[in-house]
């Protein structure tokens, strides 16, 4: 049984997480006039996000500007003042943040520890098979249950594909981990399944978090 | 402008991008290597810090994103650019965007005209028609509607039938796919929906393009190409003889490839070999000056039991397994032939320098594909990491490689697990077999996966398939 007081104590303690923006791709580097460490960053905002959030950098290649902007709100720890102006490669460390934990991360990490994960057998990419990904884009993954054994998932390995059967209790995919067309390693959890007997608890954990978790603005 | 002011920009990866890299260095190039995260250790890698000169080497975000390569081309000062097989080595949109943009770089390849005309397995198909050439029956064009599709599959059972043959296949391929990946056959019409919807669902995930191609299955045949260079402008076509490609993985993707194609010197076959061999060449030709052919290509073939040849598709780019021809072509009586290094220079606008008269051919040619997979279980590919990999040098014997042999290497998931090209030499079929056989006996390749399983690799497949090359 999760103690859910405790889990979120041990949170409570330690309530930030510290996130690497790197360069997407290749392009000639630009950061914006004003960030510097200790700049307070907000994520998208706007009923349906469409705002982006703060702009950490722009990419210049082949014409074409790409602007960063964070994804949450936080707090500027670091950033690569260095390469200012010049070109630089993919995967290169641009700017270093601060970010206190929403009630929805709370929650996520909370239900990983509630739910029964299913886990990658192997580092490949992952999809649902048509009829079951079907029904998540229509109704969202709590539409479907799962049972032992029961062939839900199509793995991708060096364009190779082959089924994959879904093992572990009955029921409902609570949460999905993994996106369309990204390599998942393995041991990554790729779905959190809910079985009946925990849907109580799980409730209690999503009361629990609203409640008692305070955001800072 | 001298070709060796150019600097190329090597568009790919692993062992081709190591090839490329060595003919460049051959002709006193400068070169730019590209690399995902994920392949940080191979060897192309290595390579380019060793052997570059300034700016020799970019981390990039994909080998599919045009932008990325052009973008890190102007950087480094690139002046042409080299793409390799796969990528975007038969997307003529992509040549044609290097060659007409602002800042001109040249694609060392087809241009852009050619590819579209050739690249398309059905443009293909239509002209080798017009030219009498003769091409496996199927689909003119991809097939998107299954009842269009199911309509094609059972008018090809009924022509099987129509020709005696007792059990009729067809094969479902995804249009956009290539190397033997999103074939399947199909033996029963009530199967038929079944594969296409696969095959589709298939391409669409891996391609994003549900095309499908519906065609004959040929059984019991022998696949075999020719290998075509011309220069520029192409006033000067020849070509590098015919390789027999007929030992292939379950799904249909090449592991061992012979040059010549047949040797009726050694092997007594049901038809005559050598005219075969002379009128797909032929044939090839004829097709290469009819487009106006302008660097390296291949034309693939299929041979029938009764020596009938069908033209299958021609793959405007360099193909993995060049170094086999190469192996047994001599220029002006030389060996050392480097098919990479002549793509390059004509590719540049150096004229070939020589004609088909020049080209003599001696001996025969294997070259093995090594890679990490489990023929036992349909070729699955395999992934972990290699600990050991060696074999004995030998005077007869090339090997191509990305994977470093001194330190261990991790085989990326994301692209297939193809270790190394071996390629055999030797005066005759008898003698190359038993080199061959030699070959794979030294031959170290240890490893294990996470859950500390052995490795598994396809050396006992090409050592048991090594007997019967170039038989039929």
């Amino acid at each position: 049984m999760l103690d859910i007081s405790a889990v979120l104590e041990k949170i409570k303690a330690s309530p930030y997480k510290e996130l690497t923006i790197t360069s997407p791709h290749t392009g000639v580097l630009t950061l914006p006039e004003g960030l510097a460490p200790g700049t307070q960053l907000h994520g998208p905002m706007g009923t349906w996000k469409e705002k982006p959030g703060s702009l950490l950098a722009t990419l210049d290649r082949e014409r074409n500007e790409k602007n960063i902007h964070c994804p949450e709100k936080g707090e500027v720890v670091w950033l690569n003042t260095e390469l200012q102006g010049s070109f630089v490669e993919a995967g290169v460390e641009l700017v270093r943040y601060r970010h206190f934990l929403s009630k929805e991360e709370v929650l996520e990490q909370i239900l990983k520890q509630a739910l029964h994960l299913y886990l990658a057998p192997e580092r490949a990419k992952y999809y649902f098979v048509p009829a079951v990904d079907i029904k998540i884009k229509v109704s969202g993954p709590k539409a479907v249950s799962v049972r032992d054994g029961e062939e839900i998932f199509i793995m991708s390995r060096m364009k190779r594909e082959a089924p994959l059967r879904y093992s572990g209790p009955e029921g409902v995919i609570y949460a999905v981990y993994f996106n369309h067309n990204q390599n998942v390693d393995t041991g990554q959890a790729l779905i959190g399944v809910c079985p009946p007997d925990l849907i109580t608890q799980v409730e209690d954990v999503v009361t629990r978090v609203q409640m008692e978790w305070k955001e800072r603005e | 402008m001298s070709i060796t002011n150019h600097k190329v920009l090597v568009a790919n990866r692993g062992e081709i991008a190591v090839r490329i890299v060595e003919a460049c260095i051959q002709l006193g190039l400068e070169f730019v290597c590209i690399h995902t995260a994920e392949d940080a250790a191979s060897g192309h890698v290595r390579l380019a810090r060793e052997k570059g000169g300034k700016k020799s080497l970019y981390r990039v975000s994909s080998y599919h994103d045009a932008n990325e390569l052009l973008a890190v081309a102007d950087d480094a000062e690139a002046t042409a650019v080299h793409p390799g097989y796969g990528f975007f080595a038969e997307d003529y949109r992509f040549a044609r965007r290097v060659s007409q943009r602002d800042r001109k770089l040249i694609f060392i390849g087809p241009s852009w005209r050619v590819i579209r005309e050739l690249g398309d397995k059905i443009n293909t198909k239509r002209l080798a028609r017009s030219l009498g050439v003769p091409t496996v029956p199927g689909s003119d064009k991809p097939i998107y509607d299954e009842l269009e599709a199911e309509k094609i599959a059972r008018s090809l059972y009924e022509f099987q039938r129509q020709q005696g043959i007792e059990s009729p296949m067809v094969l479902v391929k995804a249009s956009a796919g290539g190397g033997g990946m999103g074939i399947e056959e199909v033996h029963d019409i009530d199967l038929f929906r079944s594969v296409y919807r696969r095959i589709r669902n298939y391409a669409a995930r891996q391609f994003k393009d549900e095309g499908v191609l519906i065609e004959q299955r040929i059984r019991d045949f022998n696949h075999l190409e020719v290998q075509i260079l011309a220069e520029r402008g192409c006033a000067n076509i020849v070509h590098f003889g015919t390789r027999n490609c007929s030992i292939q993985s379950t799904g249909l993707q090449k592991r061992v490839e012979v040059a010549p194609g047949f040797d009726p010197s050694a092997v007594s076959y049901s038809f005559d070999a050598q005219k075969v061999l002379d009128d797909i060449t032929a044939h090839s030709l004829a097709m290469a000056r009819e487009v106006k052919y302008d660097n390296v290509g291949t034309w693939e073939w299929i041979v029938a039991r009764d020596g009938t040849p069908y033209l299958m598709e021609v793959n405007t780019r360099i193909q993995v397994e060049n170094g086999v021809s190469a192996a047994i072509s001599r220029i002006k009586g030389q060996a050392g032939v480097n098919i990479i290094k002549e793509q390059i220079r004509c590719g540049l606008g150096e004229p070939i320098g020589y004609n088909q008269e020049d080209i003599t051919f001696e001996g025969v040619g294997i070259e093995y594909r090594i890679i990490a997979e489990a023929p036992e279980n349909r070729f699955s590919p395999w992934v972990g990491r290699i600990t050991k990999f060696d074999w004995k040098q030998e005077d007869w014997l090339t090997m191509h490689t990305h994977v470093p042999t001194d330190q261990p290497y991790d085989i990326p998931t994301e692209f297939d697990p193809n270790l190394a090209l071996g390629i055999v030499w030797g005066n005759d079929l008898a003698e190359v077999r038993l080199r061959g056989l030699n070959f794979l006996d030294n031959l170290t390749l240890e490893g294990a996966n996470q859950a500390g399983e052995g490795m598994k690799s396809n050396i006992a497949f090409l050592h048991n398939k090594t007997p019967h090359i170039l038989l039929f």
